[in-house]
C-alpha cells in the first residue's frame, strides 16, 4: 500500500548485536532504545502518541510479554498494541496507524530473546501438538528442509548459497567488524545441509523506530526522513507439508502489494540497494526470485550484481549471515534500509542511495513475508 | 481518516466449558464461517486478516496464530496477530479498523478463539504475566488481583458483598436470554453469597467461567458498503490507554492510579467519545458491553464509562439501573457479559459484537429497545491495557 498521508521513518535505534554484560535488564535496554530513537529523530518523550511492539511470549518466558515492555517504552497513559506474529508486523501496524490519521507518530520496538535457555525448544512449542511436536522441528530445521527442497529443485544451489554466504559475511565484516568477528562460529554438522557456520549464533538485539506523518514531519522540520512508499505483507500456510518450500508465493503477493503502491514495474532495476532476510543463504536466493529480481536460472550470472560494488547491493549490512538477533532479523532489515535512505548507515552507507528494498521473513521456512519500499527525501539522497 | 468503517458481519460460537468436538483451528473456523455468511461474502473478498489471540500458553501452542492461517482463509493474504491480553479482541478490531482507515484495504476479517476451559489451569498461566523476579513467586492470579481492587473499592465507596452479588444476578438474568452465553442459569443473591469463597470478597459466583469458543467480525470501508448496498453498523470512536505494569504502583502512598478505579479505562473512553462526538454519555448511549470478569469490576467499569459518578453505581444498581427493561440510562451487559462467558482471546471482541448486534436491532431476546449507540471495552494484562469503542446504527 502507499500510505496516505505519507508516513516516514524519522528516528532509528538499531542495536542489532549488543555485547551482553549482564549489567542491564531488558527493561533498561528497551528504555535506552526508545530514548536513542527519539534523540535520533530530534524528539522528546512527550512527542509520540502511540506504540506498537512485537513481544513474543515464548522467547521472553512471560505471558502477555507486552506488559513488561509498556512502562520502559512510555506506554503508561498511551495506546500500545503488540504483534507477536513478527517484529516486522509491528512496523506495518505502526505505519498503518499513522496513515489512518488516528495518530501522528508511532514508536515501533522489538527485541530478541535475552535469557531463553533454549531457543530451539521455545520454537518447537509452535509445532502442531498432535502431529509435529515430537519432531525436532525448530526454525533452523525448517530452514534446512527448505534448503534441501531447493537443492533438489535447482541442483547446484548449494554452491551458489556458499557464494551468497561469503558475500554477506564479507559485507558484515566491513559493516560491523567488532561484532561479526566476535560471533564467527565454528563449522560443525547441525541440520543437514546447514552447518553451524551457515547461521551465526543468536545475539541480543533491540530495534526502535520512530514513525511520523507527513504533516508532523513538516511541522517539526524533521530530517533526515526515509519515506515509506510501498508496503506489502502476506502469509503462507502453517504446515510445511502444505507448501512448496523452494518458492515463496506469499512473498510474491507481498511484493506485488508494495510495488504497486511504490510504482515499481521493473524490480530488477528499481532499487539502489536491498536488505533481504537471509536466515540461510538459500532464503536469500528464494527471496531474490520471489521479489522479481533474479529468477533461479539467472542466479549464477547475477550474483556479482548483488555484491557491495554491484548494481544492486544486497545486504550491505552483512545480513542475518553476520548478525543473528533472533525474532527481530526482519525488522533489522527494515531499519537498515531506513538508515541507508537517511544517510545514517555508518560504515556500509551507499552513497547516493535513493530507493531501497527491505524484505522481512519470519516463522518456519519464511511463513510470514513482508516487503517495504523506502525512499530518501526529495533532493536529499544519502551522501 | 478519509471514510468511515463499518461492521458487516458477526460470528460467535455458542460458548461452552469444553469443546471436545473441535480443535483450536476448528473453533476459529466455526466463528469465521458464521461471520462470512452474515456478511454475505466469500473469502475472495477478504483482503487482510487480523488474528486475535492472547497468551499462547492458554492453547498450549507457541505462536498458535500460525495454525489458524488456513482456518481464517489467510493464505497468501495480509495477516498479523494482536495480543494485549484480555483486551486482545477489541485491540484486534481496532487493528482491523486501522487497515481500512489507512486506505490499505476495503474488507478485513478479524477472528480468533480460545479454549480456556481446556488449558489445565488458566490461573497458573496468568500468574506468568507478572515479573519473574519480584511478583511471580507470590500466588498472584487475576482473581486475587481484582479481589484487591474489590477490597479497595469497598473501602472507598462502601460497596457490600451483596452489591457484588446483585451484578451476578443481573448478568445471569441477561445471559439466560443469550444463546451464546456460557453460564445461562439464573441465580439469586442468596445463592451467590452461599457460593464458595475464592479470594475474599470474591466468591465462585462472582467469577467468570473458563469458556471455549470463537468470534469473528468482518469490517469494510464506507465506500465498499455503499457501492454494494450492504447492511452495516458503524465504528465511530475507538481508543486505547494503559496503566502501569506493577500493581504496587496503584496502591499505597504515591500511587499513580487507584486500584479501586479504572483510571486508564476512563481516559480511553473519553478519547473514544471525543472521536465519536459523544458529549453526554448518560443521555446518548443506550447499551454498554463492559468487560468485567468479576462482579465488582463492573462497578468501576460503569463509572469509568461515565454512566455513573465514582462510587455511585452500586446504589444505582440497587434501584434497578443497568438492567434490561430499566426505565432510564444504558443497559449494561445485556449479553450477560464477561461474567457469564470468557474465552479470553475473543472476549473483548464479543463485547463489540454484542454492542453492534444491539444497535443493529439483531440481539434477539436480549435486545435493548431503541438501542442506537453502544459502547464496549476490553481490559488486558494486570488491569493494564484498556481498549474502548463506540458503535452506532
Amino acid at each position: 500500500m502507499r500510505t496516505a498521508p505519507r508516513v516516514g521513518v524519522v528516528g532509528v535505534a538499531l542495536h542489532a548485536c549488543i555485547a551482553e554484560d549482564g549489567r542491564r535488564s531488558l527493561e533498561e535496554r528497551l528504555h535506552h532504545a526508545m530514548h536513542a530513537a527519539l534523540a535520533d529523530a530530534g524528539l522528546r518523550t512527550s512527542d509520540f502518541d502511540g506504540i506498537v511492539v512485537a513481544a513474543n511470549d515464548q522467547y521472553d518466558g512471560r505471558a502477555i510479554s507486552v506488559m513488561m515492555a509498556s512502562g520502559p517504552l512510555g506506554g503508561v497513559d498511551r495506546d500500545i498494541l503488540s504483534t507477536p506474529s513478527s517484529a516486522e508486523h509491528a512496523f506495518v501496524l505502526g505505519a498503518l496507524r499513522v496513515a489512518s490519521g488516528q495518530f501522528r507518530t508511532q514508536l515501533v520496538c522489538a527485541w530478541s530473546p535475552t535469557e531463553a535457555s533454549s531457543i530451539p525448544e521455545a520454537q518447537r512449542l509452535a509445532a502442531d501438538p498432535y502431529f509435529h511436536r515430537r519432531l525436532p522441528l525448530d526454525e533452523l530445521a525448517a530452514a534446512a528442509l527448505q534448503a534441501n527442497v531447493l537443492e533438489h529443485a535447482a541442483p547446484g544451489t548449494a554452491a551458489l548459497a556458499a557464494r551468497v554466504l561469503a558475500k554477506n559475511r564479507g559485507n558484515g565484516a566491513k559493516a560491523f567488524p567488532d561484532q561479526v568477528k566476535a560471533t564467527q562460529p565454528e563449522g560443525r554438522a547441525t541440520r543437514w545441509p546447514l552447518r553451524s557456520d551457515t547461521v551465526p549464533p543468536p545475539c541480543l538485539g533491540v530495534v526502535a523506530l520512530m514513525l511520523a506523518s507527513e504533516d508532523f514531519i513538516a511541522e517539526r522540520n524533521l530530517a533526515p526522513v526515509a519515506w515509506i512508499s510501498g508496503m506489502g505483507w502476506a502469509t503462507e500456510a502453517a504446515f510445511l507439508g502444505d507448501r512448496a518450500l523452494d518458492g515463496a508465493p506469499a512473498l510474491q503477493a507481498a511484493a506485488a502489494q508494495a510495488y504497486r503502491a511504490a510504482g515499481v514495474t521493473a524490480p530488477e532495476s528499481a532499487f539502489d540497494l536491498a536488505e533481504i532476510t537471509d536466515v540461510t543463504p538459500y532464503q536469500e536466493l528464494i527471496a531474490l526470485e520471489a521479489l522479481g529480481i533474479a529468477a533461479r536460472g539467472d542466479w549464477a550470472a547475477r550474483l556479482g550484481d548483488f555484491a557491495a560494488g554491484g548494481s544492486l547491493p544486497v545486504n550491505l549490512s552483512g545480513g542475518v549471515a553476520s548478525l543473528n538477533p533472533v525474532y527481530i532479523t526482519g525488522l533489522v532489515r527494515i531499519a537498515e534500509v531506513a538508515q541507508q535512505m537517511r544517510g545514517r548507515a555508518g560504515r556500509h552507507q551507499k552513497a547516493g542511495a535513493r530507493r531501497g528494498l527491505a524484505h522481512a521473513a519470519s516463522g518456519p521456512a519464511m511463513q510470514y513475508q513482508t516487503v517495504i519500499v523506502l525512499e530518501a527525501a526529495n533532493g536529499s539522497a544519502a551522501a | 481518516m478519509s471514510q468511515r468503517v463499518g461492521i458487516i458481519g458477526i460470528g460467535m460460537s455458542e460458548f461452552r466449558p469444553r469443546r471436545d468436538d473441535a480443535s483450536y483451528p476448528d473453533l476459529v473456523r466455526e466463528a469465521v464461517v458464521i461471520a462470512m455468511r452474515d456478511a454475505g461474502l466469500d473469502f475472495d473478498a477478504i483482503e487482510a486478516v487480523v488474528y486475535s489471540l492472547s497468551p499462547d500458553a492458554m492453547v498450549g501452542i507457541g505462536n498458535a496464530e500460525r495454525l489458524g492461517v488456513d482456518a481464517v482463509g489467510a493464505r497468501g493474504k495480509r495477516f498479523l496477530r494482536i495480543n494485549t491480553g484480555g483486551a486482545t479482541g477489541i485491540s484486534s478490531v481496532a487493528a482491523a479498523w486501522t487497515h481500512i482507515a489507512a486506505g490499505a484495504c476495503d474488507v478485513v476479517l478479524t477472528a480468533g478463539a480460545d479454549k480456556v476451559g481446556e488449558c489445565g489451569d488458566s490461573q497458573t498461566v496468568l500468574n506468568k504475566i507478572w515479573d519473574p523476579i519480584y511478583e511471580r513467586s507470590l500466588p498472584l492470579g487475576t482473581i486475587n488481583m481484582l479481589a484487591m481492587s474489590a477490597v479497595r473499592y469497598m473501602h472507598k465507596y462502601g460497596m457490600t458483598q451483596e452489591d457484588m452479588a446483585r451484578v451476578v444476578v443481573k448478568n445471569r438474568l441477561h445471559a439466560s436470554k443469550n444463546p451464546h452465553a456460557h453460564l445461562r442459569k439464573q441465580t439469586t443473591i442468596e445463592e451467590v453469597m452461599a457460593s464458595r469463597m475464592v479470594s475474599w470478597p470474591v466468591k465462585l459466583f462472582d467469577c467468570c467461567p473458563q469458556s471455549s469458543g470463537g468470534a469473528a467480525m468482518v469490517l469494510a470501508s464506507e465506500r465498499y458498503i455503499k457501492e454494494r448496498n450492504l447492511d452495516a453498523v458503524w465504528i465511530t470512536g475507538l481508543a486505547h490507554s494503559s496503566e502501569s505494569y506493577y500493581l504496587g504502583d496503584r496502591m499505597g502512598r504515591g500511587l499513580t492510579a487507584d486500584h479501586a478505579d479504572a483510571h486508564a479505562l476512563g481516559v480511553s473512553f473519553q478519547k473514544a467519545f471525543r472521536m465519536a462526538g459523544i458529549t453526554d454519555v448518560r443521555r446518548q448511549v443506550q447499551v454498554a458491553e463492559l468487560y468485567a470478569p468479576f462482579s465488582n469490576t463492573e462497578f468501576h467499569a460503569i463509572e469509568a464509562a461515565g454512566l455513573a459518578e465514582l462510587g455511585e453505581s452500586p446504589a444505582m444498581l440497587r434501584e434497578g439501573a443497568f438492567t434490561l427493561g430499566c426505565n432510564a440510562g444504558a443497559v449494561v451487559n445485556p449479553s450477560g457479559g464477561t461474567l457469564c462467558t470468557n474465552a479470553i482471546a475473543v472476549t473483548a471482541m464479543a463485547r463489540i459484537a454484542e454492542a453492534a448486534l444491539q444497535v443493529w436491532g439483531r440481539a434477539g431476546e436480549r435486545q435493548v429497545k431503541g438501542a442506537r449507540i453502544g459502547i464496549a471495552n476490553g481490559n488486558g494484562g494486570d488491569h493494564q491495557f484498556f481498549g474502548t469503542m463506540v458503535v452506532e446504527s
